[in-house]
Formats: C-alpha cells, structure tokens, sequence
C-alpha cells in the first residue's frame, strides 16, 4: 500500500482513531481506491508495530461503516459500490472533525465568536479564491 | 494462555512481589511496566519456577508448567544466559537437542535478521548482541507462549523494531505475550493491555485503550485567578486539582459536558486533555517511596 501512516502513540488521540481516520482520509482523497485491496491485519500490525487486535478493531470498524469490505479467504478491500456518495461523506466527516479540534482551541484559547468567524472566512478566501465574486 | 495468580515472594522479610495476578489471552500482547526493583524479573522468574514463589502460580493454556511447556515457551531474561565459551553456533545446536520445537531455517532467518556470525563466541558478543541471540533462541520454537523481560534492551532502533515485528506477528498468530519495557511509546503502540508494578504490587491494570478512555482532564483557566466556591458539584468529576490559575477535573465520563458546565461557571478557557500510557504510569507510580 503506497499510502504512509503516521501514528504517535504520544498523542492523547487513542491510536486505533488515529489509523481509522487516516485510513478513511486515504479513502476521501483516493490514496485508497475503490476495489483497491488492503493489507492483511497482520501486516499492517507488523509494518506500523501496532497491536494486532487495535488494527483489526480499525478494519472492523470501517466494515461497519461500508467504507471497506472483506471476503472471506481474499481480504479487505475500499469499497466499490456508490463510493462517489461514500467518499463525500467520509470526506465530510474528516474535515468536521478538524474544524471542531481547531474550534474547541480557539474557545480554548478565549478567541470571542466573531473574532473566530473572521479567522475561518479568511481561510476559506484563502483556499477557496474561485468562489470569491 | 498466560494465567499469573496470586504471586508471592519474600527475601527474608522484605517481600518483592505481593499477590501479583495478571491474564494474557492469546493473540495478545501484555506490557509489563515499572521502576527498577518493582518485581517486574522476579514476576518472570517465579512463573517460570526459576525462583520459588512463596505463594501463587502461573498456568500455561490452563496447566502448570512443566517440561512440555517449554516446547512452546520462550523466555528472554533481562540477563541473558549464555555459554561464554560456545559460538552462536553451538547456542543454536543444543537448543535444537533441547526442542523438537525448534525450526532450523526459523533460526537461520532470525540469525540475518539480527545480524549475528554464527562463528562468534558468546563472550565476544556485544549487550545487545546477546539480548538478540536470546531472542533468536526464543523465536525458533515458534512459541506460542512469550514471556520477555526487556527484549528491546541494548539493542539498536532497528533491531528493536525487528523485535517489535516479531513479537507482533506472534501475536497475530495467537501467541500470548507478556513484555517488559521501559519504553513506554513502544509498549503503547504493541501491546493491548498492560500490568503496572509498584513495590511487588499490580497497581494498574487492563485494556489500554480502555484505561485511557477512563479518564480524561479538563483544565479550565479563571480570569481572576480565583476559583469560584461555587464551582458546580459535576457527575463524574473524580477529583480537582489546583496548579496555579488552572482548575483540572479528572473525570471518568463525558468530558465535554464537564468542560461545557465549567465554561458556564465563568471560565475564560477551557481545555479537554486525553491522556496516553505515560501519564497512566506515572500516575500509577506516583508517590511511591524512594528505596
């Protein structure tokens, strides 16, 4: 698998979310393609050093999300069927997560609400400059 | 199966290990932490009856060690055991008398891996060197049964990921796995579960994943550097404590609810802190006296 994981047991993130959102964002930016075929749990286990049963958890998780799917004796695969939808959502799902981290310091740090909300619209003219008019 | 129960010792009246009990299914890896002289190798030694327990056994796959065990079993000791006169060779030779366990071109492998000249004598062998030719011995049964005491020590960051590698595809075979370290950010990522020794005594113990989510810390910082009396009794706050202008709350449940009523109370900032092995085991050892 050409994707890179970058795990840091330090972090106070429970590293089983950790691999779970960098696999699903490895799926929202297409790193990981539709049908592309996973590496077994062991071998990821053994190419992170992470627990084998916190991998497997990870896989069983994304099963029940239907962002991967496993055949029984052929491994796990990124699933196939309507991935455009799946991939929007995950997509969503990645970046709400970093917009509530990036909130919750900025309360953290007392930024006053409109202050916060000048800081996001001047990312978003930053990053989105086609949208402007 | 490694089943630990109820493991005693005494030197004279000094007792090192105190009820020591502790599980280690199979497919999981167990990391055993604590300071120097907590009763970490005396653990190991009384399982495997190279000191004698005053109470308490260890069970392997639910039957006491004997013999046949150590068909299945490898043990890294903190001090490796080695013949200072006989070659890696030789080390390899009597292991394979020893074992009908044992796998040849298992232990050919293992030799690259850890780079080791089968012509070497043991006492020309490095600390590290005879850590991994402990290892080497330990991996060539195939064990379904690992009981290492700080197999990553003395070794280079490469060999101790090579362990590492290995302890976790015994693992993902079934293996259970009992390890020391003091490399607490190894232990995390490998192990499952973990068994904290504090003066011969499992302090803390249990799923990782799960003592890490027992508690968290929400600091909360006051403008006034005051604490309001008022500051409102909280489901699930374990308890406070003060650090200058900071409020924390160590809470078992729902952070965020914590962090939101502290919010209410007039705090000027308020932060949820997650907290990782480390902290645990410093937690766990905490306050215990010097030796």
């Amino acid at each position: 698998m050409p994707v890179l994981f970058a795990i840091d047991p330090r972090s106070g993130v429970p590293i089983y979310l950790q691999l779970t959102d960098q696999l699903k964002r490895a799926v929202a930016v297409g790193a990981l393609a539709p049908g592309e075929r996973l590496p077994t749990v062991k071998a990821l286990a053994v190419q992170l050093t992470l627990n084998p049963n916190t991998v497997a958890k990870v896989y069983r998780d994304l099963e029940r999300e239907g962002i991967i799917e496993t055949a029984p004796g052929r491994g796990s695969f990124v699933t196939g069927n309507g991935t455009v939808d799946k991939t929007r959502v995950v997509a969503s799902e990645v970046a709400q997560r970093a917009v509530r981290e990036a909130v919750r310091e900025a309360r953290a740090l007392g930024v006053p609400r409109e202050e916060l909300r000048g800081l996001v619209d001047a990312e978003i003219a930053r990053w989105f400059p086609e949208d402007e008019t | 199966m490694i089943a630990i129960e109820g493991l005693t010792k005494r030197y004279g009246t000094r007792t090192v290990l105190d009820g020591v009990s502790l599980n280690v299914p199979g497919g999981s890896i167990c990391g055993l932490l604590g300071r120097n002289g907590a009763g970490k190798t005396t653990t190991f030694r009384c399982s495997l009856r190279l000191a004698h327990p005053d109470a308490g056994d260890a069970r392997f796959d639910g039957e006491p060690l004997r013999t046949a065990t150590f068909e299945r079993l490898g043990y890294v000791p903190d001090r490796p055991s080695l013949y200072p006169w006989l070659t890696v060779e030789q080390h390899l030779c009597l292991a394979s008398r020893a074992y009908r366990s044992y796998d040849g071109a298992r232990a050919r492998e293992l030799l690259a891996t850890y780079c080791l000249d089968p012509a070497d004598k043991a006492r020309a062998l490095s600390r590290g060197q005879e850590t991994a030719l402990s290892l080497v011995l330990a991996f060539a049964i195939r064990p379904a049964l690992l009981l290492l005491d700080e197999p990553t020590g003395g070794l280079d960051p490469l060999l101790q990921r090579a362990t590492l590698e290995l302890i976790i595809d015994a693992a993902s075979n079934g293996a259970s796995v009992l390890f020391s370290s003091h490399a607490v950010g190894q232990l995390e990522r490998a192990a499952d579960r973990v068994a904290v020794l504090r003066d011969g005594r499992v302090v803390l113990a249990g799923d990782i994943e799960a003592l890490r989510a027992a508690e968290k810390i929400v600091e909360a910082t006051f403008d006034d550097g005051v604490f309001r009396s008022d500051v409102p009794a909280l489901q699930g706050v374990r308890r406070w404590e003060h650090a200058g202008a900071a409020l924390r709350a160590y809470t078992e449940r729902d952070p965020d609810a914590v962090a939101a009523a502290l919010a209410r109370a007039g705090a000027r900032s308020v932060r949820v802190l997650d907290r990782n092995l480390e902290d645990l085991f410093m937690d766990a050892i905490a306050g215990e006296s010097p030796r």
